[in-house]
């Protein structure tokens, strides 16, 4: 049990950091993007593409340290964001949301499709995973990885809360909240919002490259929508604006993912096992919908913030009046 | 706040109550693991496959279960996703205690459980439907560590058979055209690199995309290059389009079919009169006992004829695992499965099928001692060093309108073939 509690908190640490990007761009911006898994697949895709081994048939493999995949996969989710964000910025909401969503879909199957580069349907295995030579056995590494995600979560966690908290964090709210106002203070609401969407996809990187680090494998049936969607539940479920609110979401959310599977299936009588699957998707969303009608802002709504010396006293109504907003 | 936290609370009480839901069947019980895709796009081809899954399992109970416990099977879905199914099967191998779990469908969902879950945590997995190469150069690479099985024959079997029968036709010049798939492109390469090996040519390589209303640029492509005859992998409708634009544009008649083109369908589509110098390959076990006795018993109880994907090999693939754990004793662990796994099928072992009185028959010859040889649903069969399934080939070949059989590549044959192949430099 203690094995895949490991586990299973290694996996939440690095959904959260996935979540923590998007409640950057959803939750303090507004962007609606939804590709989060296309950002997932740059980072995912580079970091094995830089630290794995050499390969006969494949452009990369360049054995780097890990570090530097870490790195490199930040970057090109950056690079890739910046691009993305050229062309589409000017878009609104649903718009954006539906060319956010097509290029992820691209991203995969050019992953699918791109032999040379990422193996195709095959995928890339064999990418070592970080200082795992001095581990004797295989419940230690669990502990290390776990280690090395949780303290990654908690730089990622303390960086943003500092960033939405400085002036510049107060603008992607304003820009959030009213994007004309923004502007006719002079600010360039444009550059805000790529500036979001780059540091956001930023994050997906990392949390992609974490993924990719700790299986040790990456195929295209890895970034399919249905990460997405799972990430931005995670969002909406914890509470979409809170970072506290969005670790909060992915610990939730993934449990109700995976102790769902566990409880059908330890309830089922055998022959109905094989129509476990469908009762489990049922009980996934019957738990989601219930979460949401009883905590419609998510299990930890958004501070109020005017200014730091008077939250608590008058924030309740202004809270009240975000929520009809949301 | 105390809502919130009871929120928290419940659900988490919710997720984690399944954990402890421990099996509550009197006697012993002995656990088991299963991980298909229950839903999804492969939902209906999954559930099919978990169905004959439990159906072996009530089998294996009926006839005493592994060393007198209950089996008691944990079917888990993936939902086709990497990630559900890596965390299923953390869960299976690390808080239901499996030692051998059956599957999963996806190459992309099996790779990841087994570099990351199974072969670390020393858990045979037995997979009857992943069909990647890479399994192959993993086991060759010593990562799989040996836990790592698979009932399914890979393209590369039957790639090694066709190429022989055009090698022993004395055809030397072959193009290949083939349907753009995985299974598709990973058949042409086999093939490729098994003609090469035993002496032959391919002079072109040309896939085609399924579903369109003619092949003739592809076709013309494959004609471009001299050549003696023609290896065409595909299935039934396209296949019949290209076979009849490739004759019509004057290619040659000497034609290898993949085994999905011994059908009836691609026969009256292309015209029996072409087709005198069609040859094919196909797994050996369509005819023998323990087969007709799988149908039989699963016409009675799913009340529809045993055809789909994975039914047969996911039958064998839980059969030979549970005689596997048998034979290993009631405390084996993964490893000690593991090293059953290819003496249950041992060539010189007394002959068992299967069915209720096949199972029965083989667990109890496995208590008294002596060596067995499980011949199961998908016919005799053997493990190779890296886990993947051989087993003989049938060669057959049309003439007059009529499917025959020309001979059956024995394992040895085969083995013999495989030796060749895997020596020559790719």
């Amino acid at each position: 049990m203690t094995a895949y509690l490991i586990f299973f908190f290694t996996v939440v640490g690095i959904y959260a950091i996935a979540v923590i990007g998007l409640n950057l761009q959803w939750g303090f911006t507004g962007l609606f993007n939804a590709g989060v898994v296309g950002f997932l697949a740059i980072g995912g895709y580079t970091f094995a593409i830089l630290t794995g081994p050499p390969r006969a048939d494949f452009f990369g493999g360049f054995s780097m340290p890990f570090m530097v995949g870490i790195a490199g996969a930040i970057i090109a989710s950056m690079f890739g964001a910046l691009l993305l964000g050229l062309a589409t910025l000017k878009l609104r909401e649903d718009y954006l949301a539906i060319t956010t969503f097509g290029i992820a879909i691209t991203i995969q199957l050019a992953a699918l499709n791109s032999d040379w580069l990422t193996g195709g349907n095959l995928g890339l295995h064999g990418i070592p995973r970080p200082l795992q030579d001095l581990f004797e056995s295989n419940a230690a590494y669990g502990v290390f990885y776990l280690g090395l995600v949780a303290v990654t979560l908690g730089i990622v966690y303390w960086g943003v809360e500092a960033i939405v908290r400085s002036p510049w964090g107060r603008v992607l709210k304003a820009i959030r909240e009213d994007e004309v106002a923004a502007q006719s203070l002079g600010k360039n609401v444009l550059r805000y919002r790529l500036e979001a969407l780059m540091l956001g996809a930023g994050l997906m990187g990392l949390s992609g490259a974490l993924y990719v680090g700790f299986i040790a494998y990456i195929s295209p049936f890895d970034f399919m929508p249905i990460v997405t969607f799972q990430i931005w539940t995670m969002l909406i479920l914890g509470g979409s604006g809170n970072n506290r609110g969005a670790i909060l979401g992915a610990l939730v959310v993934w449990a109700i993912w995976s102790g769902s599977g566990a409880l059908v299936a330890n309830m089922l009588p055998p022959v109905w096992q094989a129509r476990g699957g469908a009762l489990q998707s049922v009980l996934i969303g019957l738990l989601l919908v219930l979460t949401l009608l009883y905590r419609p802002r998510g299990l930890i709504g958004e501070e109020t913030t005017i200014s730091r010396h008077v939250t608590g006293t008058t924030g309740a109504g202004l809270t009240k009046k975000k929520e009809t907003k949301a | 706040m105390t809502l919130r936290h009871g929120m928290i609370a419940g659900v988490l009480a919710l997720a984690t109550m399944g954990f402890g839901g421990a099996a509550s069947a009197q006697g012993c019980t002995v656990n088991l693991g299963g991980i298909l895709t229950l839903t999804g796009t492969q939902g209906d081809i999954g559930k099919a496959i978990g169905d004959t899954a439990q159906m072996a399992i009530d089998q294996i109970n009926e006839a005493g279960g592994i060393r007198g416990c209950r089996v008691n099977f944990i079917l888990r879905d993936d939902q086709g996703q990497p990630q559900v199914g890596v965390d299923a099967a953390k869960q299976l191998v690390e808080v239901n205690r499996v030692q051998a779990l059956i599957g999963t469908i996806g190459s992309g969902v099996s790779l990841p459980i087994l570099t990351s879950v199974t072969a670390p945590a020393r858990v045979t997995q037995v997979s009857c439907c992943s069909t990647s190469p890479t399994f192959t150069q993993l086991a060759i690479e010593g990562r799989t560590g040996g836990y790592w099985f698979r009932t399914i024959p890979t393209s590369l079997l039957q790639a090694v058979a066709s190429a022989n029968q055009t090698i022993d036709n004395g055809w030397r010049r072959t193009a290949v055209l083939y349907v753009n798939t995985d299974f598709g492109v990973n058949m042409a390469r086999d093939y490729e690199r098994a003609i090469k090996a035993l002496g032959g040519a391919v002079t072109m390589m040309v896939p085609f995309n399924e579903n369109q209303t003619s092949y003739r640029a592809e076709v013309q492509r494959a004609l471009s290059q001299p050549h003696d005859s023609m290896m065409l992998i595909g299935f039934p409708q396209d296949g019949s389009t290209v076979a009849r634009e490739w004759i019509s544009l004057g290619g040659s008649q000497n034609l290898m079919l993949n085994n999905s083109l011994r059908s009836d369908q691609f026969l009256t589509n292309v015209g029996a009169r072409f087709l005198n110098n069609a040859w094919g390959m196909d797994n050996a076990q369509v005819s023998a006992p323990s087969v007709e006795q799988f149908n039989r018993d699963f016409q009675a109880r799913f009340n529809r004829p045993a055809r789909g994907p994975g039914i047969h090999t996911v039958y064998d693939a839980v059969v030979v695992t549970a005689l596997a754990m048998h034979a290993a004793g009631a405390n084996a662990d993964g490893t000690g499965i593991r090293d059953q796994m290819r003496r249950v099928i041992s060539l010189n072992g007394e002959v068992h099928g299967t069915g209720v009185a096949g199972i029965k028959g083989a667990l109890d010859a496995i208590t008294a001692g002596r060596t067995i040889r499980y011949v199961g649903s998908t016919g005799p069969f053997q493990f190779d060093a890296n886990g993947d399934v051989t087993g003989p080939a049938l060669i057959w070949r049309i003439q007059n309108g009529q499917f025959a059989e020309v001979r059956t590549l024995d394992m040895d044959a085969m083995n013999a073939l495989f030796a060749r192949v895997n020596a020559a430099p790719r």
